[in-house]
């Protein structure tokens, strides 16, 4: 391990140390700002202003956030829509990790003609904008069937988050060294031989990062997952617009923010105990 | 258009012919997901229970954007819902992408058309075709007064005509009072200068606003409305941009504030705030130099697509039954703060707010007197490409001050001619 | 040569026919899968462009009506002001996510106590989606309610911060808010490749005697290049996608001085219901950007030709 590198004198420490609480209070204000509202009751919040310091604590708002709320007729809060999005986002994730890892197997290991323009063009997807894809997609899952299913919606993910999965995933395995393939393929060892013994045990960090990247990216999607959902399958992004998004109603400030943290919840928690598996995966060449 | 008059015509048959072993039930797409709104469409559905047919509730929580999206990746995949929300010309242009049922039968069996404003009926008829049903009515040109801004400068009243409330504005300035209330979202600028035209010269707002007439809108009347906006945004706090109206009600209770002009649907948020009409507040038409009632009107609907469903098309019958009755009429508007559609209904009942009584009084009036009007920032005046347009040259004026009235005229009338 | 014994799992016979079906199989299936990743990008956007050349309102329509939506777009205000909108917050959060990645990463690089903490509390706006970022940020950049109005109670009553109102300084503050959301990643990425220098090389800098602030910008920010390359490429796909951030914080506004290429492409498509102008805004807004990443590639090909006759 590298000694402290560079700022050995106590006065450059402080410095240092310093530098990182202001930047540290910078990167929490917004959350706390939402998580005091979220035991702020909306009386509180209309008769003074959105950013304040709760008065009296309301917990109640967590209850009715997580098990009450109605949205759409159903008084049930968002907790059924959180399984949902697990339901939607889980499979994707593995899913298009999966998928990615073998693409960017295929492209960086089995250099074909044209390998390099595919993966120019698959990582083009990574620009598109979601807009544009909308009614591509409606017109897709219909002569595929798969409208309003969750199914459908999966696939969606699946197949959008391909282009940074791969991204990642062969630019990590290009830094495998050929010789090793090469030795593997004259001991006649196969595609899916060379993929399971050698290439999959050494992928780990990568496929952490990807796995962290896209159930970011899939929890939080929001478009898609309104557009392409049906009542109570939808996923909690689409509920969480029920607490705000309307001109002619007081907005519910005080549950939407308890709301608001629950689901973020599990992407924080992945991003807590995953951050330093993330960095891991990094170093080990993920982004070169 | 064409397919449509043949959907609605095979429709019509398939009605007629409905078999006695359909199960009636209606799926409606609204975004009543929640509050209010949610309550109300949940007292629907009940009606429509009781009314025999099963109630299925597609509401799509988000701006309204993306439940029309929704609806048009339903139609994409063949199967719209039974009912959809929807209002004002985005009726017509949106009949003539998916079939609809033709209403007419239901609506002359009720005498419906009788029982409702002309000129609401008018946007729910496709060729002179029913294929919708209004749900409730709003008056925008609302205007809500601080009492204790109001105490402050000894006002009792609120202003009726526009020189009046100028008066009032200035004394509010002199004391420290921001005259002006303004979240700053381009749909409340556009508001904004609607009720200020709608006040000035109602048949000129329709020339122009609704018909995009040429010569109207560069005439005089549109000059003066821009002008009276022009003041109206010296009134305005400068840090009012890209937030929700109702994040300055606080500040408008406390008095910080003097006017809020907003539709009717503020009178609900108020009472949540728990804020008093009377004690807290008072809400009246807005200023209007005429003698007669002016009514800026927003009105949801309901669309009845051709699902080619028996099932369904048995639960539009009773949906739509229901939903030109007494009762639902009642109910929803006692949930939602609204008006109700049918002029017979009386709103002497508690349940009811003194504003939304005073907006009643208002649309009779000015039906009688032809001055009902259509609202341009909540898309029901114009078709939503030719409402963005003059939007944006709306919530440019306000938002930069070194646009001179004349100016803004100008670009306003360019709008509508790249729009017409 | 020693590796390559540790990995003893190759049998040295010919194998069955099962297992070489499945090997052809599992390739065959590899290429199906490449191919609908390709399909789909290409697929996609060749339809998009097709629609951007009819006049599709509320529904895809295929009658043709050439340039006309592109023109139209060109000529319109919004669309010019949009682009100069992306390109002044595309410039400034870029640079400053950059710019603070770099800096934090450093810092944290000094072996700090409490390391996992702060990397965390830098990391973790990531997780949360844009329209909570851009609600909150909007609450607390608003004068009258947030940042300006708190200063001035505490006593600074000529303290101004309205940035947001402002129509010239708006734009600004989405690139505040964006720069919180996403500078953790970039720091993360620096940090990665700061940590997987060579020790030699910072013991070669240190003998060198240069003071740290020069060691690290003369020597170890260079030296992890290609990571910067990438922090760049992945804050550019961001930038260009902005659309709910900007959406829940300023709405576009005031006036049109936060729109962005994305919220027209939205406004036409959906709002408007003009899909016509719609897609010829997305096209337009995909080409302007294989104008910028073109000479990256370019300069990767060249890179990769250099390395490989060098090697």
């Amino acid at each position: 391990m590298p000694e402290s590198r560079g700022l050995r004198k106590s006065g450059g420490r402080f410095v240092v140390y310093a530098m990182l609480v202001a930047f540290a209070a910078f990167y929490l204000t917004p959350l706390a700002v939402v998580f005091l509202n979220s035991f702020r009751s909306l009386e509180e919040i209309t008769q003074t202003s959105v950013l304040g310091v709760p008065q009296t604590f309301h917990w109640e708002n967590w209850a009715q956030a997580w098990g009450s709320y109605c949205i759409g007729g159903i008084c049930s809060g968002i907790s059924p829509y959180i399984w949902n999005s697990v339901a939607i986002a889980v499979p994707a994730t593995i899913l298009s990790t999966l998928v990615g890892a073998l693409n960017g197997y295929l492209l960086s290991l089995w250099r074909f003609k044209g390998a390099q323009i595919a993966f120019g063009v698959i990582t083009f997807g990574v620009f598109l904008p979601a807009q544009m894809k909308l009614v591509p997609w409606a017109i897709t899952l219909r002569a595929l069937d798969l409208s309003d299913t969750v199914t459908g919606l999966t696939l969606i993910h699946i197949v959008q988050g391909m282009s940074f999965t791969t991204l990642f995933c062969r630019n990590y395995y290009v830094n495998v060294p050929a010789d090793l393939i090469k030795s593997a393929k004259i001991d006649g060892a196969g595609f899916l031989q060379i993929f399971r013994r050698i290439v999959l045990p050494l992928s780990p960090p990568i496929l952490i990062v990807t796995v962290i990247w896209q159930f970011t990216n899939i929890w939080n999607e929001y478009l898609y997952g309104i557009t392409f959902s049906e009542g109570s399958h939808r996923p909690v992004t689409a509920a969480l617009m029920a607490f705000s998004a309307n001109i002619a109603q007081a907005r519910e400030y005080g549950i939407e923010s308890a709301a608001v943290l629950l689901a973020a919840l599990p992407t924080i928690l992945v991003y807590l105990f995953g951050g330093r598996y993330f960095l891991r995966g990094l170093t080990a060449g993920a982004v070169k | 258009m064409v397919a449509s008059r043949v959907g609605a015509i095979v429709a019509m048959a398939g009605l007629a012919a409905t078999p006695a072993y359909a199960e009636p039930r209606v799926s409606v797409m609204s975004q009543w997901t929640a509050g209010a709104e949610g309550a109300a469409l949940n007292a629907f559905g009940e009606l429509v229970i009781k009314g025999g047919a099963k109630w299925e509730n597609n509401s799509v929580s988000g701006f309204t954007t993306d439940m029309m999206n929704k609806l048009r990746a339903d139609i994409i995949a063949g199967h719209p819902p039974a009912m959809s929300q929807l209002k004002g010309p985005e009726i017509k242009a949106w009949s003539a992408i998916a079939p609809t049922i033709n209403l007419n039968d239901l609506v002359a069996e009720a005498g419906y058309e009788k029982m409702i404003s002309p000129d609401l009926a008018k946007i729910h008829k496709v060729n002179g075709d029913w294929v919708a049903l209004p749900l409730q009515v709003y008056r925008v040109n609302t205007l809500y007064a601080s009492k204790k801004a109001m105490d402050k400068i000894g006002a009792t009243a609120l202003p009726k005509t526009w020189d009046e409330f100028n008066a009032m504005a200035k004394k509010f300035a002199d004391e420290g009072i921001t005259p002006v209330a303004h979240g700053g979202l381009a749909w409340t600028d556009t508001v904004y200068f609607e009720i200020v035209l709608a006040g000035m010269s109602p048949s000129a707002y329709k020339k122009a606003l609704m018909d995009l007439d040429d010569a109207t809108l560069r005439g005089p009347e549109v000059l003066a409305a821009l002008t009276e906006l022009r003041q109206l945004t010296k009134w305005m706090s400068p840090s009012n941009a890209g937030q929700h109206w109702s994040i300055f009600v606080p500040n408008l209770m406390k008095g910080e504030y003097g006017f809020l002009m907003m539709g009717g649907w503020a009178s609900g948020v108020l009472k949540r705030g728990h804020f008093e009409e009377g004690k807290d507040f008072l809400c009246g038409p807005a200023p209007s130099n005429s003698s007669k009632p002016v009514f800026d009107m927003n009105a949801d609907g309901l669309i009845f697509w051709d699902t080619k469903n028996p099932d369904y098309a048995a639960g539009q019958k009773i949906a739509a039954k229901v939903a030109m009755g007494q009762e639902f009429n009642r109910v929803f508007t006692q949930i939602n703060g609204s008006i109700p559609v049918r002029s017979d209904i009386e709103l002497s009942d508690s349940a009811y707010q003194p504003c939304q009584r005073d907006a009643k009084a208002n649309l009779a009036g000015a039906v009688d007197a032809g001055q009902v009007v259509m609202s341009l920032g909540n898309n029901m005046a114009l078709p939503n490409s030719a409402t963005a347009a003059l939007r944006d040259v709306l919530t440019e004026f306000v938002h930069n001050s070194t646009i001179t009235p004349e100016e803004a005229q100008q670009r306003l009338a360019d709008a509508a001619d790249s729009v017409r | 040569m020693s590796a390559l014994n540790t990995l003893t799992i190759i049998p040295r016979r010919k194998a069955p026919a099962s297992a070489r079906w499945l090997e052809i199989f599992s390739k065959a299936g590899a290429y199906f899968l490449l191919g609908t990743g390709l399909l789909y990008v290409v697929g996609f956007t060749l339809w998009t462009t097709g629609i951007s050349l009819t006049s599709s309102t509320l529904l895809p329509n295929y009658s043709f009506v050439g340039f006309q939506n592109y023109s139209r777009l060109l000529q319109s205000r919004v669309w010019r002001v949009a682009y100069f909108n992306l390109f002044v917050y595309g410039v400034a959060f870029i640079c400053a996510a950059c710019g603070i990645g770099m800096l934090l990463a450093v810092l944290i690089d000094q072996k700090i106590r409490a390391e996992n903490l702060f990397r965390t509390i830098f990391l973790y706006p990531m997780a949360l989606s844009f329209v909570v970022t851009g609600t909150v940020w909007g609450w607390i950049l608003n004068p009258s309610i947030g940042v300006q109005h708190l200063v001035q109670n505490l006593g600074w009553t000529g303290f101004r911060f309205d940035w947001i109102v402002d129509r010239n300084m708006a734009i600004y503050t989405i690139s505040i808010a964006a720069v919180w959301q996403a500078s953790g990643f970039a720091m993360a990425l620096f940090l990665a490749g700061l940590r997987s220098l060579d020790a030699d090389l910072y013991k070669a800098a240190q003998i060198d005697g240069a003071k740290p602030l020069r060691m690290y910008i003369r020597i170890l920010i260079p030296a992890i290049w290609p990571i910067v390359v990438s922090v760049l490429v992945i804050l550019l796909q961001l930038a260009l996608k902005t659309y709910d951030l900007v959406q829940a914080m300023t709405a576009g506004g005031p006036g049109i001085a936060t729109t962005l290429p994305t919220t027209v492409v939205y406004d036409y498509m959906f709002q408007r219901g003009q899909m016509g102008a719609g897609s010829a805004a997305a096209v337009m807004l995909l080409m302007s950007l294989l104008i910028i990443i073109a000479p990256y590639v370019v300069l990767q090909q060249t890179r990769r030709r250099g390395q490989a006759t060098n090697a």
